[in-house]
């Protein structure tokens, strides 16, 4: 049992390493929902171990199962399902201000007419930051 | 006591996340709560140099059982440095006019998970407090919200996403060969196990800051992070959210793992060397402010790594400084990326004088606490590199200088005085802390005496 659940982690976490190095962020997304899926039954796997249910009144007799690494388990998946959606909502940002999701796109170098106009809204004295700065 | 600032942090977060942050108003209120609490920050710490550390057990339980909260010198002084950064973020943006409504509550939940991260006692739950933290600087990397803040914040997240995994990883090992996740108890457990279980263990903690920190084989996020992102976010970044990487070291490494990091001493010398001249020559040789700057954070956490490797009193002791120095330079330094005028010049001037260590800089006692280490370790070699990388930094520092603020052939409309005056104001303080050092010296001795377990 140990060597299949291994090997599922081992299997999980190439999968993941393969698809974020993919140039469609998708994949990249989909790549580290798996890296996250691998880590929470990575958590399962390190602490195993057969035994009843940890609920009152206790088996006198009985193992009982190990309870913290369930909660361990459910906040990491808590946790990674938060910020899987909150990457979607990045890559969905960069797809609406790139008009694509291949990661190989470059950056516009200029702000467009909106954007100007966005900031100048705010009375925030528009500035490039990094400020480019000319060789010598 | 301890929860005081973590309240304030998190309750005011939530508030600010229903207003508009746009409003005056409202940034001048999150700056308040933000004063709040590195105010409370500053109490705590005052009390924990008086009278030792603090403790809190979650929920009343019995100690070992329910979640601690513990407050010692090591965390608090990270969390002092981290809150002033935050504050000092804040006012410049508040200062320079926010335009983006969840900007103030995002800085205050990054107060939350930073101040959590620093005072528990708790394994797991650091976990927790530094994915809150990350979460929040994710989303404060696409502030702005032009293509390049976008891009450098998707860059951002994947590759911290992979280092919080395998942080995870690493935890869920501890507990397997300990089963205990309270700090205290993995320190007194982790010196007795056997030694190749836990070296995979140390790895992957190994690992996983060094991604947060930028070192550099890890490093290659960090500089179009660094360098797309808005200036006082990426001030945050560097002066805040990078604590995490140099605080997680020290605990994780310097007080759970102390056997494995003594053991492995040799290779972390070796990747804190490489990283100094890597940083430096690629700060150097690059054109643009903001990625010099990247360069050299990177180049300077080499040194953090450097003390580390060397271990033992002084080590660590110079680990401690330094950190906590180094983000208060790197902070001022971006800071003043953002602005133009003749007093931004000056402030500059101040920080890059104390990233290359002149004296009565703060950055002097740093550079004076590492080529302590290169003598105790009697390694000339390490001198050398000490050395070279500060000369390194003298020489980026003032292109930089020379390009940004001294032959600007055409004249820019200076920005506003306040700002100005803010990141002046944060010049003089790295002066008058490197004029009157005694109480951050005295911090970073308390700590170390924590971290090596004198008592």
């Amino acid at each position: 049992m140990n060597v299949l659940l291994a090997l599922a982690v081992a299997v999980l976490f190439g999968s993941g390493t393969f698809l974020m190095l993919k140039h469609d962020l998708i994949r990249v997304a989909a790549g580290v929902l798996m890296i996250s899926n691998a880590t929470t039954l990575f958590i399962m796997t390190v602490s195993l171990h057969r035994g009843r249910a940890p609920i009152y009144p206790l088996p006198e007799d009985q193992p009982i199962s190990d309870p913290v690494v369930q909660s361990l388990a459910l906040t990491a998946i808590v946790i990674g399902f938060g910020l899987t959606a909150l990457l979607l909502v990045i890559i969905f940002r960069v797809y609406g201000l790139y008009g694509t999701l291949s990661g190989t796109a470059h950056p516009k170098q200029e702000e467009s007419p909106e954007e100007i106009a966005a900031l100048a809204r705010h009375q925030r004295p528009l500035q490039r930051s990094p400020r480019r700065v000319d060789a010598p | 006591m301890i929860l005081t600032p973590l309240l304030i942090a998190w309750v005011m977060a939530v508030i600010l996340a229903l207003l508009d942050g746009r409003r005056i108003w409202v940034g001048w209120l999150a700056i308040g709560a933000m004063a709040g609490v590195f105010l409370t920050t500053l109490r705590l710490t005052i009390r924990v140099i008086e009278h030792g550390s603090l403790e809190i057990v979650a929920g009343g339980w019995p100690l070992g059982l329910g979640i601690t909260l513990r407050a010692d010198a090591l965390g608090t002084v990270f969390a002092l440095v981290s809150s002033g950064v935050l504050l000092v973020a804040l006012i410049y943006e508040v200062l320079a006019g926010v335009h983006e409504r969840a900007m103030p509550a995002l800085t205050l939940f990054l107060a939350t998970g930073l101040t959590g991260l620093f005072f528990t006692g708790d394994a797991f739950n650091f976990y927790v407090f530094f994915e809150i933290t990350m979460t929040a600087s994710f989303v404060l990397t696409t502030y702005g919200q032009r293509e390049r803040e976008m891009r450098a914040a998707l860059i951002f997240m994947v590759v911290n996403l992979l280092g919080s995994s395998l942080f995870l990883s690493a935890i869920a090992s501890l507990y397997h060969l300990t089963g205990t996740l309270d700090m205290r108890a993995l320190t007194a457990i982790a010196g007795s196990l056997e030694q190749n279980s836990v070296t995979f263990t140390s790895i992957l903690i190994f690992v996983a800051f060094c991604i947060k920190l930028g070192l550099f084989p890890f490093h290659f996020w960090l500089p179009p992070v660094y360098r797309d992102s808005w200036p006082a976010v990426a001030a945050i970044l560097s002066g805040a959210v990078a604590n995490v990487g140099s605080y997680g070291l020290l605990r994780f490494g310097g007080m759970i793992l102390e056997r494995e990091l003594q053991l492995n001493g040799g290779a972390l010398i070796a990747l804190g060397a490489a990283s100094i001249l890597y940083g430096a020559v690629q700060a150097v040789s690059v054109r643009t402010v903001g990625e010099a700057l990247a360069y050299s954070a990177i180049g300077q956490a080499g040194y953090i790594l450097l003390a580390l490797g060397i271990g033992g009193p002084v080590g660590i002791g110079a680990a401690i400084l330094f950190a906590l120095i180094n983000s208060i330079n790197k902070t001022l330094l971006f800071l003043t990326t953002g602005l133009n005028g003749w007093l931004v010049g000056a402030a500059f001037a101040i920080g890059a004088f104390s990233v290359a260590g002149v004296p009565p800089s703060l950055g002097f006692f740093g550079k004076v606490a590492l080529f302590q280490i290169g003598i105790t370790a009697q390694n000339t070699l390490l001198l050398v590199i000490i050395f070279l990388g500060s000369a390194l930094s003298f020489i980026y520092m003032f292109q930089i200088y020379q390009r940004a603020h001294w032959a600007v052939d055409h004249p820019e409309q200076p920005s506003r005085r306040p700002s100005r005056l803010l990141v002046l104001g944060v010049g003089i303080l790295i002066i008058a802390l490197g004029l009157w050092p005694e109480p951050l010296l005295l911090l970073s001795q308390r700590a170390t005496d924590l971290v090596i377990g004198t008592p």
